[in-house]
């Protein structure tokens, strides 16, 4: 997961874009309670709009601190709970599989930094999959299933997201109420479905060069990388098929205080990052804050 | 039951007009249509269930408990699949499709050999439910390039090319990647701003 799902905070009134930070926040403030400070470069938008579908429909009160980012002014965060746990305990678990992939798709050389990162988070991952066994389990078993899919180099797009999409909807399998499982089940099915996708999408150029696998060139014949129009409208459709179904699920449950920010998220956020990956105006905006983050850690360091 | 002001998410002392709109949001929100061949299309209906009576309710409180209003809410049951059947087979697998038992409708089309129109138009509509947009329509198109005056089919195919267009919307307004107002750059740059200016800079 990539920072793909999130809320259009431009147009959000600001009550709504500090709560989403404040869960940001929190988060952050829990995978270093729970992992230690290395375990906190994992947090992502992603990860945030997880923690949110857990969370209950009440905000609680809010503790305030001081952190790496804000040395000076206390910050406002949502303080642990079982939704954050359960969220940073499956963030962790997810990172970590993300990244011994990127182990296993690059040659010694250049799997130098997915292995470096790897080892930081794996005493992080050991304790993560000990808590919450099922998920690791299912886990593991959809991404072997998605590296046998990738060396037969499948060409059906929703085999091919089916393994992440289902590996995301089982991050809902410990929730209690059984309406809230199935919504949230589905929701979660659609929106995994939703970021391979659109993942693969914003690989296009760059998978056409080094000729890695992508299920999006294979089922649309776009071995340069470029979309033809046709393929662009079916590709695009297929992604408004998985935002539909993930709204119809939205609506049949009450997030509570939480409804504005995923509401504006499936219904907005979703179809505006859809279309810059569509447009290749993602890819280079990413790649720039990338690089920022970077120059401050290391003026922080 | 309960309060159906509650319910249609007015206060009381709303105005007939602001109840008959929040009613028919409300009824587009949670329409079949909104919900077609949707796994979760129980649980719709039971909510429009809850708005019709809650608006039905408060209607008839209104008009001083007299004739029931001039509610005619919208219901469910365009969601089953009444055409006859080519063979006993298929009906089943279309029976086991609408009460939502998937496993039973793809094992009976898995030992169905003559696959013909229908049999690709049910294997759609399976696929649909599970989530697999693509195959499902190819399936569709398959079953539309057999039977191409089957109206049935077409729908189901133009709907899948097309994109969900009419879907609910909060607030109107269209409802796709390609047709969504709002520039992404914009926000992005603002988000940075955000992280900047508020001072965390992990979120990648």
């Amino acid at each position: 997961m990539y920072g793909y799902v999130r809320p259009p905070l431009k147009t959000l009134p600001e009550e709504e874009t500090e709560r989403f930070r404040r869960v940001y926040c929190g988060l952050c403030h829990t995978l270093g309670q729970r992992y230690g400070a290395a375990a906190r470069f994992i947090l992502n938008y992603d990860f945030t709009f997880l923690a949110i579908l857990l969370s209950d429909p009440v905000e609680e009160s809010c503790s305030k601190s001081r952190c790496i980012v804000s040395p000076i002014r206390r910050r406002s965060f949502q303080p642990s709970s079982a939704a954050l746990e359960l969220a940073a305990d499956e963030s962790v678990i997810l990172a970590y599989w993300q990244l011994r992939d990127g182990v296993k798709d690059h040659d010694w050389l250049h799997g130098v930094k997915y292995r470096s990162v790897s080892k930081i988070l794996e005493p992080a991952y050991r304790r993560a999959a000990s808590l919450r066994p099922a998920f690791d389990e299912q886990t593991r078993l959809q991404l072997a299933l998605l590296e046998r899919l990738e060396a037969e180099r499948c060409s059906s797009i929703d085999q091919a997201a089916d393994a992440f999409a289902a590996l995301l909807a089982a991050a809902a399998q410990e929730v209690d109420d059984p309406v809230r499982r199935r919504v949230l089940e589905q929701l979660l099915y659609h929106l995994g479905r939703w970021v391979y996708l659109v993942d693969a999408a914003d690989d296009l150029k760059k998978d056409a060069l080094s000729g890695d696998y992508n299920p999006v060139a294979l089922r649309f014949g776009l071995g340069d990388g470029v979309w033809t129009a046709e393929a662009r409208r079916e590709f695009a459709a297929t992604l408004d098929h998985s935002i539909h179904m993930m709204a119809t699920a939205f609506e049949l449950w009450d997030f509570g205080v939480w409804t504005p920010v995923l509401e504006s998220t499936l219904y907005t956020g979703l179809f505006q990052v859809g279309k810059a990956v569509l447009d290749g105006r993602f890819r280079a905006v990413r790649r720039g804050r990338i690089r920022k983050n970077h120059k401050n850690e290391e003026e922080t360091t | 039951m309960n309060d159906p002001y509650q319910v249609l998410g007015v206060s009381e002392s709303a105005t007939d007009e602001e109840i008959k709109k929040a009613y028919r949001d409300l009824a587009r929100k949670y329409h079949p249509d909104n919900y077609h061949d949707n796994p979760l299309a129980d649980l719709a209906q039971e909510r429009m269930k809850e708005i019709n009576a809650a608006y039905e309710r408060i209607t008839k409180e209104r008009s001083g408990g007299g004739r029931p209003g001039s509610s005619n809410g919208y219901g469910y049951g365009g969601q089953q699949y009444r055409t006859s059947s080519s063979s006993s087979v298929l009906q089943q697998a279309r029976m086991a499709v609408n009460s939502g038992d998937l496993s039973r409708a793809e094992a009976l089309l898995a030992n169905y050999s003559d696959h013909n129109a229908e049999w690709n138009f049910l294997k759609g509509v399976i696929c649909y439910r599970r989530g697999w947009m693509d195959e499902a329509k190819r399936y569709y198109e398959t079953a539309c390039q057999m039977d191409p005056g089957n109206l049935e089919y077409r729908q189901a195919m133009s709907f899948m090319a097309n994109g969900p267009r009419g879907a609910y919307r909060p607030g109107g307004g269209p409802f796709g990647t390609e047709v969504c107002p709002g520039n992404l750059c914009l926000e992005l740059c603002c988000i940075y701003t955000l992280c900047n200016g508020g001072g965390y800079f992990f979120c990648c």
